[in-house]
């Protein structure tokens, strides 16, 4: 029988073997004693798996569509290279971005992608030199007191905040949790305080803390610039949250593009250890494999056990029942980052950051602004403010999505709600990951849907009905009423929309699909012309 | 003592057994929840979406296979909801479904269709086409997908992998070209496969396909009568349904396929084996021995009575014994005896003839 560690081997096994060609489940199988249709399933569940023969991947979503990622793919493809379009490679702030294997190669130009010819190791990309990917990010001079995560400050390797946290004890880290009001920051604000205590609460005393770096979101970047400028931050929050809650083992999932994020945090691990700061605390690194369903925090524990990554049903949530079913902490990296800082200034500091909720928060924008990046700027901004930190708006403003992909779109007239939780949920839409991109009056809004509702079709894991059947059918009924038209006459093409959307939202087993329609269904309010 | 827990559903109280599921408790009472993915011998999945039900106190509505039934608990599972629930999902099901009734019965009955019928679902939606791959040139005797008819709600997947322990198919792709696949895939026939045939019994809409019916243009199975029969292949007394077509063989009736009595009903709970499930030609083939025969002087093999047959056995069996002795003789039976059938043979071989030479295939 293959036990649970064979099992969860399998995935990087499959990468190791260049992916899922003929032959490499079999003979992986006889290796490990996990079944060869097991191993085949989770292979071409995968993207980066699924497709071993695919040398490049050229992001197709809506913010390197607006920079030319079309034409870049079609480059590409000129160049006699094997080229793909993928979704989300979260580098919005640095389109078109294109992936070879799994280093992002962001910003990158026409002619760079011609100049390389058949070969894809020869593509050089002038935005991001050698090692180096780092986007804008900002304020760049303010004072380090009004951030919690501070992008731009100078990386602390003395563990201060851990050792702070081990003098207070578990109680009362908690304590000062719950008044920072720190709600996580991967897109469903979920109190953090209620999840360390869930954990800590358990019978179970064999504990686990998951960092959830797949980032994938369409609009979102941060968790790269913290993992790329903040590692001390990442590494020493996970170190509190583990000591908190109890437990001893921490495995850190990134999103298998994320090769140079991953160099920062492994190293920024190797330096403590080597300092001893976190005794008694072992990181386990993973790479995911091309799926954005596994940002989703049951689908990532799938992932890391070693299987498809498809969500799983809650109850029971992961405080109670995670990874390998024992109670598990798992938070996004930007809430792991706020950490050290709510330790060392307690939790009043933290809260009082914010405007309209608790906190800093790293917005990230792209579009039609100036200076896309990551700005971390007070909770409850508004879309004005944000911008007037990148440098201002291209164009006029016509539409933004506030939260990614999943949060739909609003119309201009919403520029003043603040950039918070509870606001832009009153507005039918969410804060989400705060990947805010900016449309101008140039972009025909139902175009715009069409490639939200094709980043949803492709990353549908595929378990239940209602997403599975349901983002496709809308992406075909959108496709069939752009045609229309186009052509001739227009007819019923989107008379069963709203139906679907109550239907995806309802019925769904998790947050991809339950929000999938948004896109769609908040255009067609707030953007009827467009479909008119 | 503690009191037996309690709940209500659709205001009803009932009471259940720690570890219950909702749907379980329903079921026991009567009361009908739909369902597609749900197979009692499989861990739940609640990957469907057809059994939700609201809960008192929860925001959304909770698929009633999956959800432990807790003490005080209040169910609905009929409501303005749940009801449209039932359309819209059914209708995406369809629009997801191949057209036509009749042609998608030919298997088994498609309880997409009875389910879109029985919620009056709209079946005006655009249809979409067929994405899923199958595995067309898998030439295995017995077992067809249809990708085209498949809802992913992986039954048979679960199936081969929790009560098999097979695990020689999987879901393979994601999101709506999720599919049933083996490894590489490769025919059934190059997989772990051992032919039980429990995917075709435990799918819900007949994707999972037995080929000789198909390829013999059975009816649809309402047409058909069921006869519960003991399966003689081996001794285990596994029960199972001939399904039989009444018109068949010139109207005395034929076998046109067999499918295994519903799980939770008979010793077999649902399963058969590749024999049991598959092998039933020999019923209408021309060699099979419908009579004794009985070598006749010019030793050929003449038609003949039991008596006359069973005459001429003892002869030759006590005209051995008494020419050479008791020992030697030996009786072989049969794995296709029934245990009572095989005590039967050493009884007679011990008391009838005095030898303890007696075997049987399946000892071996």
């Amino acid at each position: 029988m293959p036990s649970q560690e064979d099992r969860a081997r399998v995935p990087e096994a499959l990468e190791a073997a260049g992916g899922l060609r003929p032959g490499v489940a079999r003979a992986l199988a006889r290796q490990t004693g996990v079944p060869e249709a097991e191993i085949y399933g989770v292979g071409s569940f995968f993207h980066l798996l699924s497709e071993p023969e695919v040398e490049v991947r050229v992001c197709q979503g809506l913010s390197c569509r607006l920079a030319g990622a079309e034409a870049l793919l079609e480059a590409a493809r000129e160049s006699g290279l094997k080229a793909e379009g993928c979704q989300c490679l979260a580098a919005c702030d640095q389109p078109p971005a294109l992936l070879r294997r799994r280093r992002v190669l962001p910003a990158l130009r026409l002619d760079e992608v011609r100049g390389a010819g058949a070969d894809p190791g020869a593509i050089r990309a002038a935005a991001a030199p050698d090692d180096v990917w780092a986007g804008q990010v900002g304020p760049e001079a303010d004072d380090p007191e009004h951030l919690a995560i501070n992008l731009l400050g100078p990386l602390d390797w003395s563990g201060a905040a851990f050792a702070r946290a081990a003098s207070m004890g578990a109680a009362a880290v908690f304590d000062g949790l719950e008044r920072s009001g720190l709600q996580g920051r991967g897109g469903a604000g979920f109190p953090a305080h209620i999840k360390w205590r869930g954990v800590a609460s358990q019978a179970e005393t064999e504990r686990y803390v998951i960092l959830n770096a797949d980032e994938g979101e369409p609009g979102t970047f941060k968790d790269r610039e913290v993992l790329l400028r903040r590692p001390d931050r990442v590494v020493e929050g996970l170190a509190i949250a583990a000591a908190a809650v109890g437990a001893t083992q921490v495995y850190c999932y990134l999103r298998g593009e994320f090769e140079i994020p991953w160099q920062a945090l492994e190293g920024a691990i190797t330096r403590f250890d080597a300092e001893g700061r976190f005794p008694g605390i072992a990181f386990h690194l993973h790479a995911g494999q091309g799926a954005y369903i596994c940002g989703e925090e049951t689908a990532l524990m799938e992932a890391l056990e070693g299987g498809r990554g498809m969500p799983r049903l809650k109850p029971p949530f992961p405080t109670e029942k995670g990874l390998w079913g024992k109670p598990t902490l798992i938070h996004n990296v930007e809430t792991i980052a706020c950490l050290p800082g709510i330790v060392l200034r307690g939790g009043d500091w933290f809260r009082e950051l914010g405007r309209t909720g608790a906190g800093t928060k790293l917005y990230c924008v792209s579009g039609h602004v100036a200076r896309p990046g990551v700005y971390e700027l007070p909770l409850g901004v508004t879309l004005d403010e944000l911008v007037e930190t990148a440098g201002g708006y291209t164009g006029r403003l016509q539409a933004f999505s506030p939260g990614g992909a999943s949060s739909g779109f609003l119309p201009a007239d919403k520029r003043d709600v603040p950039l918070d939780f509870k606001a832009l949920a009153a507005e039918g839409s969410m804060l989400g990951s705060a990947g805010v991109v900016v449309l101008d009056e140039s972009v025909d809004m139902a175009w715009a849907v069409a490639q939200q509702l094709r980043f949803f079709e492709a990353e549908s894991c595929g378990q239940c009905a209602p997403c599975r059947i349901g983002t496709r059918f809308l992406r075909e009924r959108l496709d069939a009423h752009r045609a229309a038209v186009a052509g001739a006459g227009r007819g019923e093409a989107l008379a069963q929309v709203a139906e679907v959307a109550w239907q995806m939202n309802e019925g769904s087993i998790c947050g991809l699909g339950q929000a999938a329609a948004l896109p769609l269904t908040s255009a067609l309010e707030h953007f009827p012309d467009a479909f008119a | 003592m503690t009191q037996p827990q309690t709940l209500t559903l659709n205001g009803r109280e009932l009471a259940f057994a720690p570890g219950e599921t909702v749907l379980e408790v329903a079921q026991r009472a009567g009361s009908f929840i739909p369902t597609l993915c749900h197979d009692p011998r499989l861990a739940p999945a609640g990957a469907c979406r057809t059994c939700l039900v609201e809960i008192e106190g929860w925001r959304r509505m909770a698929p009633a296979c999956a959800t432990p039934a807790t003490a005080g608990m209040a169910i609905t599972s009929e409501s303005g909801r749940i009801d449209r629930h039932r359309k819209s999902l059914m209708a995406l099901y369809l629009a997801d479904h191949p057209e036509g009734f009749v042609g998608s019965e030919l298997g088994a009955p498609d309880q997409v269709y009875q389910l879109a019928e029985r919620y009056a679902a709209p079946t005006d939606w655009p249809r979409m086409d067929n994405i899923r791959a199958g595995r067309p040139l898998d030439e295995n005797p017995y077992i067809l997908f249809d990708a085209t008819k498949c809802i992913a709600c992986a039954r048979c997947t679960r199936y081969c992998d929790e009560v098999e322990a097979v695990t020689a198919i999987t879901l393979a792709g994601r999101g709506s070209q999720t599919t049933i696949a083996t490894v590489d895939n490769l025919s059934l026939l190059d997989t772990t496969c051992e032919m039980c045939g429990g995917c075709i019994d435990t799918c819900p809409t007949g994707a999972m396909a037995e080929k000789i019916p198909l390829l013999t243009a059975a009816r649809p199975e309402r047409e058909l009568t069921k006869v519960r029969t003991t399966c003689n292949y081996c001794g285990v007394g596994c029960q199972m349904d001939l399904n039989i077509d009444p018109e068949g063989n010139g109207g005395r009736g034929k076998v046109v396929k067999i499918t295994s009595p519903a799980p939770g009903t008979t010793t077999n709970d649902g399963n058969l084996c590749v024999k049991g499930r598959f092998a039933y030609d020999f019923i209408d083939h021309e060699d099979r021995l419908t009579t004794p025969l009985v070598r006749g002087a010019d030793g050929q093999l003449q038609p003949a009575s039991w008596s006359e047959a069973l005459q001429r056995a003892a002869e030759g069996l006590l005209g051995v014994a008494e020419r050479h002795g008791k020992d030697a003789l030996g009786f072989i039976s049969s794995s296709r005896c029934t245990v009572e059938e095989n005590y039967l043979v050493q009884k007679m071989a011990r008391a009838v003839f005095g030898t303890n030479h007696v075997h049987q295939c399946a000892a071996t």
